[in-house]
């Protein structure tokens, strides 16, 4: 079965572009959507495995969608495509739940590749985007930090190391690191929740 | 909307704002030092050689302050007229003292009463009309006395000095009110601006993309201008990183973050922080770039001119750490200690003299996996 993607770019000329690649490599292009109001009314009925999200769309954004999708279709993954590399716009949407980043020089091959690797629940990181995530653990308020282990793993990859070269250093097997990195992600992502929590608690909005 | 008031005082928003505080609080204070004239004339009925002057007056200044207030609720009210009769209401009621409680009279008969007359020119006119206030209050109650006290003297002394003290405070206050609603005006503005040129980055930024992809599909001569096309989006992502990194740093410091990632316009290399600013001393975060520098010349010279470098920046509470990889054959085992042997210090030793300086470590592991440095610098409390 291949694998079901909904492409969200305010681009028409980048929608198209991506939209032929993903169909020519095999993988079926469900629905479009050229901002987040589009988005958000055309992912239940297409059920994507992957959705391609640019960052910067009409509203809601892409940080808005991505943490509705992550709320509505768990099954759903989210790899956001940007242009810019906004850091704080790119943190925001993975601590919303995104699976992964990608800037959009990417070539095709790494996009196909990381669609692939989304869809099958890995999580695709950028060495920024380690980076980013590692400065988030190393804050002092951080309720569930990451095992040595995961550290360890989180900074080979910010330093520019493939999951391999990673697999080879540490003589562990590729899906040990993969689980890993998901790890982290899923970490930071319950930490968001923790305080998006403790923030509607000390704001009464969960009384409403 | 933005008609001048009051001329002199050109007035925004924000310093209306402060005197309209001032005034509330103004008007609490007329209440109370009213009640304490009024209370106190009852008290010492006994002074008054004309009780029907006495009560007039005291009749007159209750009636004035019930409006007073009222007018000076508004800003559009506090008219040289309401101010000007506030102030000639009260030398006229201090000027009556002698006249309804004889000429050796010790208490004034408005009292502390006059105050809401000196600190209403106080606020409305700054020092100058504190000054003017409190003169010619402390001038009609001195002309007065048959012979003047040291307490008369003192309370004199105090009108002139209170009135452009708190007149001078007012205006401060309302300056600063001022400023701060123009900075919070430009700062909005900034982010505006910055919200516009992002939407405008994109669409370069997507096209960018766009032609660099399609021309690498293509081939030949398109390739070469998706080249041109992919450096030109690299450079603009890193300006507009390096734009959204311009925080205004603490004096004496440099954002660490903003210093490395511009080493990506000089070097393949990628620049990996944490999301926020990194401050440190200006002289160490120098130190640092220069040592980064000298780590990536070196990539240069022995992996090659187009290789692949990552520089890592992660920063503790205590301490920054920076990593710089590369992908290289490593550094041959024994070609440093040759050239410590030959007397060559080398770029290593450069590098680890920076670091020394600083009071931190650099720490070197090269194998055939590539070459890394691990330089650790203590900042903060701990340095």
């Amino acid at each position: 079965m291949s694998i079901r993607v909904m492409v969200v770019d305010d681009h028409p000329m980048w929608r198209e572009a991506v939209e032929r690649d993903l169909t020519e490599a095999g993988l079926e292009v469900v629905a479009t959507a050229s901002d987040g109001r589009e988005a958000l009314a055309r992912v239940p009925a297409a059920r994507p495995d992957v959705v391609l999200l640019d960052l910067q769309i009409p509203a809601p954004d892409g940080v808005a969608v991505t943490a509705a999708i992550a709320e509505q279709l768990p099954q759903t993954r989210v790899l956001i495509l940007s242009a810019s590399g906004e850091q704080a716009d790119v943190l925001a949407a993975v601590k919303a739940g995104a699976t992964g980043y990608l800037v959009k020089s990417a070539s095709r091959e790494e996009l196909l590749d990381a669609v692939r690797r989304v869809a099958e629940g890995d999580a695709v990181f950028t060495p920024g985007l380690a980076g980013l995530v590692l400065g988030e653990f190393q804050r002092e308020t951080v309720e569930t930090p990451l095992t040595e282990r995961e550290t360890e793993v989180l900074r080979m990859v910010a330093k520019g190391l493939s999951y391999r070269q990673i697999a080879e250093r540490l003589v562990v097997s590729h899906r040990t690191v993969q689980n890993h990195v998901q790890n982290t992600l899923r970490k930071l992502q319950m930490h968001n929740r923790v305080e998006l929590t403790r923030y509607a608690i000390e704001h009464g909005l969960d009384q409403a | 909307m933005s008609t001048p008031r009051a001329a002199g005082t050109g007035h925004s928003p924000a310093a209306v704002a402060v005197e309209n505080r001032l005034f509330r609080a103004l008007a609490v204070l007329r209440v109370v030092v009213l009640l304490n004239t009024v209370g106190l004339s009852i008290y010492r009925s006994d002074d008054f050689t004309r009780p029907g002057l006495g009560a007039a007056c005291l009749a007159v200044m209750t009636t004035w302050t019930v409006l007073v207030i009222r007018a000076c609720a508004e800003p559009r009210r506090r008219t040289p007229l309401v101010l000007g009769t506030d102030l000639v209401l009260a030398l006229g009621v201090l000027l009556l003292s002698p006249v309804a409680k004889g000429e050796d009279f010790t208490s004034s008969l408005p009292g502390f009463w006059i105050v809401g007359a000196l600190l209403s020119w106080s606020i409305h006119y700054r020092w100058r009309g504190g000054l003017v206030a409190g003169a010619l209050l402390a001038a009609a109650d001195l002309t007065l006395r048959q012979d003047v006290t040291q307490s008369d003297y003192g309370n004199a002394f105090l009108l002139v000095i209170a009135g452009p003290i708190v007149g001078f405070m007012s205006g401060s206050v309302q300056q600063m009110a001022t400023e701060r609603e123009v900075a919070e005006r430009a700062a909005a503005m900034a982010a505006e601006r910055a919200r516009l040129a992002r939407a405008v980055h994109d669409g370069v930024l997507q096209v960018l993309a766009l032609v660099q992809r399609r021309g690498r599909e293509l081939g030949g001569p398109a390739a070469e201008l998706g080249d041109l096309a992919g450096q030109q989006e690299r450079e603009l992502r890193r300006l507009i990183r390096t734009q959204d990194d311009l925080t205004p740093a603490t004096e004496g410091t440099l954002d660490l973050v903003a210093e490395l990632t511009a080493l990506e316009s000089r070097y393949p290399v990628t620049v990996s922080t944490p999301g926020r600013p990194v401050e440190v001393p200006s002289a160490t975060a120098r130190e640092l770039v220069a040592a980064v520098a000298a780590c990536l010349d070196n990539v240069r010279a022995h992996v090659g001119p187009d290789a692949p470098a990552w520089v890592l920046l992660q920063a503790f509470s205590d301490r920054v750490e920076l990593s710089v990889r590369d992908d290289g054959p490593g550094i041959p085992a024994g070609r440093l200690a040759e050239a410590a042997a030959e007397g060559r210090l080398g770029v290593t030793g450069s590098i680890r003299g920076r670091l020394a300086d600083l009071g931190g470590t650099a720490v070197l592991t090269t194998g055939d996996f590539g070459t890394e440095w691990e330089l650790v610098v203590p900042v903060g409390s701990g340095a």
